[in-house]
């Protein structure tokens, strides 16, 4: 049995908490799906010494802060690149799919889950072609400094990541041919005094869209995606005035041509590991589920802690305070720290974290999702892609009476699929949720293993197939 | 304000919905079906398989258990385990076997009949179940099994080497033949519990989902309603225990006695979508496979006594992957998509509980289907409309009643302090 902490996610989250065990001379045991750390937001470029210049001097800063950082406390630091964490023992032991397919089990003492977000999936007419992206896919593509997206470019969705991307596209050299924010401007305005929060972050805000005005990119506020046409490829997509819940008027629509479609209406936690661990959670605002910490970053475990997206959407500033709170909680278990000493560092990225999360909750009372999106989607429209349900197979179901979000997966084969719901929950339970009037539908019981896994990763299928003869 | 039913069932799994589809025929009576689907109910978990003789002669699901309980028995007669002697079938009585085969005989009927009535689809699929006999042992095991089902001679089949081959081109070589069951085949479990309840709904039962039966009232020795923590009284005339493995909490508020229904642990896996590799179920000494409608193939299952715990192990799920690959060795190179895990109401002595019980009026149960509530679903669902309706039945219920089972007796505390 390792003694040593064991992260799950090498995102900022993750890789601040294990700078932070390292500072204090404590190793740990880093766990990361992809080929490189940083997760979503700070991966950086693919091939070394490449420079990014079109993501902004900004990010590139703290890019390079945190992996310096992080560098140079690598030699406390076991990193397990392409790590696949698929399920979880209740809170005793994590199973990993290794690099080389093979399952393992991994004990430990204290347990750090920064396992971050997903994209929330709108499904409408169109939005399973080729071409039709999610946003922060987009981002990452960009990001990884290889591929480029066609242009032009529509990017659709809400919150501040919209003008952000629409900069580092038109930096990189792809024409974006307009932005079209969801909430109306009125309702940004609003929020200005709660965003000064973060006053750097508010002005990086202002200076993006001078950046878009600068350039001719047209950034609409209160319209959103309708529909998207084309065969083999995109070809065009259709726009419309959202009113503030988000219903589109069809009368005064427009169709714009573009190669590529991002849309962007937000993030959803990760949640797998944790359920299927049978923490504590609870449902946000928006009505998604996030797990539960205390202000050590605890679950309801106190040796398993949670930090970064995968308890409630706040960026990756967020994510790396909450991930050396974390840190300091586990240093105090393990007897580093004493209580006083641990409280006052504790506090200290407490404060910080303040303002941030003052800042995400105007940023979240601008960005709150219309309930009129669940309208998009026509008949034949595809909800859920593994199992092809459509609307029509869901409002069947709604129609006969189902209730909760087990018995729409019953009858519908929604979420069956390998994803697991993972694109088509948010639809789901916003459907449920206006034909019961319930908040609470239920939601999907993660399964082991969370991603599909070969057979053969059961290490003891070809030793014990043998002794068969 | 309380809601008045002719009948009321509690338990929305497949029992439950079968018997709701069988009652909403009749068009004079008030039905309400109420149900809270709570993690591990045994239908949504279930493999779907009609495995009428298989079961009953302990395959399937069916061979796990009987390694488990011979396992148990000689552990506690030797006080240690040691391999499992598979040379005494585990045959159920007569009276399972009727039950199970004419509620087979059903299936055929109820696709069409719910197909065309109610545009619901069950999946069901003639597919036999075939026996895979990797050795001496197994040959040793499966001709015990033909010995003991004379009469069901014809639905029985021998396949040696070749004609395993033949048949099933993707079980393993090692295997050196195989005995089918020629009338066990398979539907979608959670299709047919969904096609039961629809048809219940557009004939005029209703719904009452999320709903927790708290209580049961009574009127002297009457039933004569339930309590739910949702929606508030409901009067009956007859209530109906479908609860599952939840059964037990629900009689003993209906007649003070907690009829023996345990929940009974299995844990299933099952691989993504494949093109079609297999013809029919197969059983080994290991586990089940099973290629359901879409493609996908569902191994099961473990049987463990862990109380109400439906989480999923890595030793168990390696165990079935083991089994499953000796059987399909093509299975290595596949992905296992998911695990689960359900309660099966097992009962102590595998068959149903069904029917009244003594000193108490306006219950009945329809309870302790263990292994085999998809199978007998079917005649379940008849029995209990005849029941209520006072109707001749299709097969005597005496070897089912609750009231098989001696209510265990006090121990006698006196006689212990004097000696």
């Amino acid at each position: 049995m390792s003694l040593q902490p064991v992260i799950v996610g090498g995102g900022p989250a993750g890789m601040a908490a294990a700078i932070e065990l390292a500072r204090h001379g404590v190793r740990c045991t880093l766990l990361e799906e992809a080929s490189r750390l940083g997760g979503v937001v700070y991966r950086g470029p693919l091939r070394d010494n490449v420079q990014l210049d079109y993501l902004g001097p900004r990010y590139s800063e703290v890019l390079a802060k945190l992996h310096g950082e992080f560098h140079e406390q690598s030699g406390l630091i076991d990193v397990r690149l392409n790590h696949r964490v698929v399920g979880a023992e209740a809170t005793r032991a994590l199973v990993v799919l290794d690099v080389n397919e093979h399952l393992q089990e991994v004990q430990y003492p204290q347990l750090l889950l920064a396992a971050g977000c997903h994209e929330r999936s709108v499904p409408f007419p169109g939005w399973t072609l080729p071409g039709v992206i999610l946003l922060g896919g987009l981002q990452l593509q960009i990001k990884s400094g290889v591929v480029q997206p066609q242009g032009p470019v529509v990017i659709t969705g809400t919150g501040p990541l919209l003008p952000l991307v629409a900069c580092q596209l038109h930096a990189s050299g792809v024409s974006v041919a307009g932005v079209y924010e969801a909430c109306a401007f009125g309702k940004i305005a609003r929020e200005s005094l709660a965003l000064l929060n973060k006053p750097q972050l508010f002005l990086d805000g202002l200076s993006m869209l001078a950046y878009l005005k600068l350039h001719g990119i047209p950034m609409h506020y209160g319209w959103g995606v309708v529909e998207a046409q084309g065969g083999e490829e995109l070809k065009s997509v259709t726009v419309a005035p959202y009113s503030s819940t988000w219903e589109p008027d069809l009368s005064r629509a427009e169709r714009i041509a573009a190669q590529t479609l991002a849309v962007g209406y937000g993030f959803i936690p990760r949640t797998q590991l944790s359920q299927q661990m049978g923490l504590d959670h609870g449902f946000s605002d928006d009505g998604y589920l996030r797990a539960s910490a205390n202000v050590w970053q605890q679950s309801s475990e106190p040796h398993v802690h949670l930090a970064g997206d995968m308890g409630g959407i706040r960026g990756g500033e967020a994510a790396m305070l909450a991930g050396r709170i974390a840190a300091v909680s586990i240093l105090l278990q393990r007897d580093v720290l004493d209580a006083e000493l641990a409280r006052v560092r504790r506090d200290r990225y407490l404060s910080k974290l303040k303002s941030i999360v003052r800042f995400r909750a105007a940023v979240d009372r601008y960005t709150e999702r219309g309930a009129g999106q669940t309208a998009l989607p026509v008949a034949d429209t595809v909800i859920c892609r593994c199992e092809h349900a459509t609307r029509a197979d869901i409002d069947r179901a709604l129609e006969q009476g189902v209730q909760d979000l087990a018995s729409l997966k019953m009858r519908t084969r929604v979420s069956m699929g390998d994803c697991q719901g993972r694109m088509c929950v948010g639809y789901c339970t916003d459907r449920l949720r206006e034909a019961t009037g319930r908040q609470d539908v239920g939601w999907l019981r993660p399964r082991f293993p969370v991603d599909p896994i070969p057979f053969s990763a059961f290490q003891s299928v070809g030793t014990e197939a043998a002794s068969h003869e | 304000m309380s809601k008045f039913y002719d009948v009321i069932i509690a338990g929305g799994g497949v029992i439950g919905a079968s018997c709701a589809y069988q009652l909403s025929k009749r068009k004079h009576l008030k039905v309400a079906l109420i149900d809270a689907k709570r993690p591990g109910n045994a239908t949504r978990a279930s493999a779907g398989g009609l495995w009428a003789i298989g079961e009953s002669v302990g395959l399937g699901c069916g061979v796990i258990f009987f390694r488990m309980m011979s396992a148990n028995r000689k552990r506690e007669a030797q006080g240690a385990a040691v391999a499992v002697d598979s040379s005494t079938p585990h045959i159920l009585p007569q009276s399972f076997f009727d039950l199970a085969l004419q509620s087979n005989a059903m299936y055929p009927d109820l696709h069409r009949e719910l197909q065309d009535n109610h545009g619901m689809d069950f999946k069901f699929e003639k597919t036999g179940l075939k026996f895979v006999i990797y050795d001496d042992e197994d040959r040793l095991y499966a001709e015990h099994i033909v010995a003991c089902i004379p009469h069901l001679a014809d639905q029985v089949r021998w396949l040696d080497q070749a004609a395993l081959r033949e048949a099933e081109p993707s079980v393993s070589h090692e295997a050196r033949g195989a005995l089918e069951f020629l009338c066990d085949h398979q539907v979608s479990p959670f299709r047919l519990a969904d096609a039961y309840t629809e048809g219940a709904r557009q004939n005029g039962v209703d719904l009452y989902f999320n709903t927790n039966v708290t209580g049961v009232l009574h009127h002297g020795s009457q039933v004569t309603g339930v309590q739910t923590s949702e929606a508030g009284v409901f009067r009956c005339d007859t209530l109906i225990n479908a609860a599952g493995a939840w059964a037990a909490d629900l009689s003993e508020h209906a007649t003070g006695i907690r009829i023996p229904v345990k929940p009974v642990k299995g844990q299933i896996l099952l691989t993504e979508r494949m093109p079609k590799i297999l013809r029919g179920c197969l059983t080994t000494s290991d586990c089940y496979v099973a290629q359901k409608d879409n493609g996908e193939i569902l191994i099961g299952s473990t049987t463990e006594d862990k109380g109400f715990d439906v989480t999923t192990t890595y030793p168990e799920i390696s165990g079935l992957v083991q089994g499953a690959v000796r059987c399909i060795p093509a299975l290595a190179d596949i992905n296992l998509k998911r695990c689960w895990a359900g309660l099966r109401p097992g009962s102590p002595d595998e068959l149903p509980i069904l029917g009244p019980m003594k000193g108490v009026q306006g219950y009945l149960n329809a309870c302790g289907h263990f292994r085999t509530g998809i199978l007998t679903s079917a005649i379940t669902g008849v029995v209990l409309d005849k029941l209520v309706n006072n109707e001749p039945l299709p097969l005597d219920i005496t070897p089912f009643l609750a009231d098989r089972f001696e209510v265990a007796p006090e121990v006698e505390p006196k006689e212990a302090q004097m000696a």
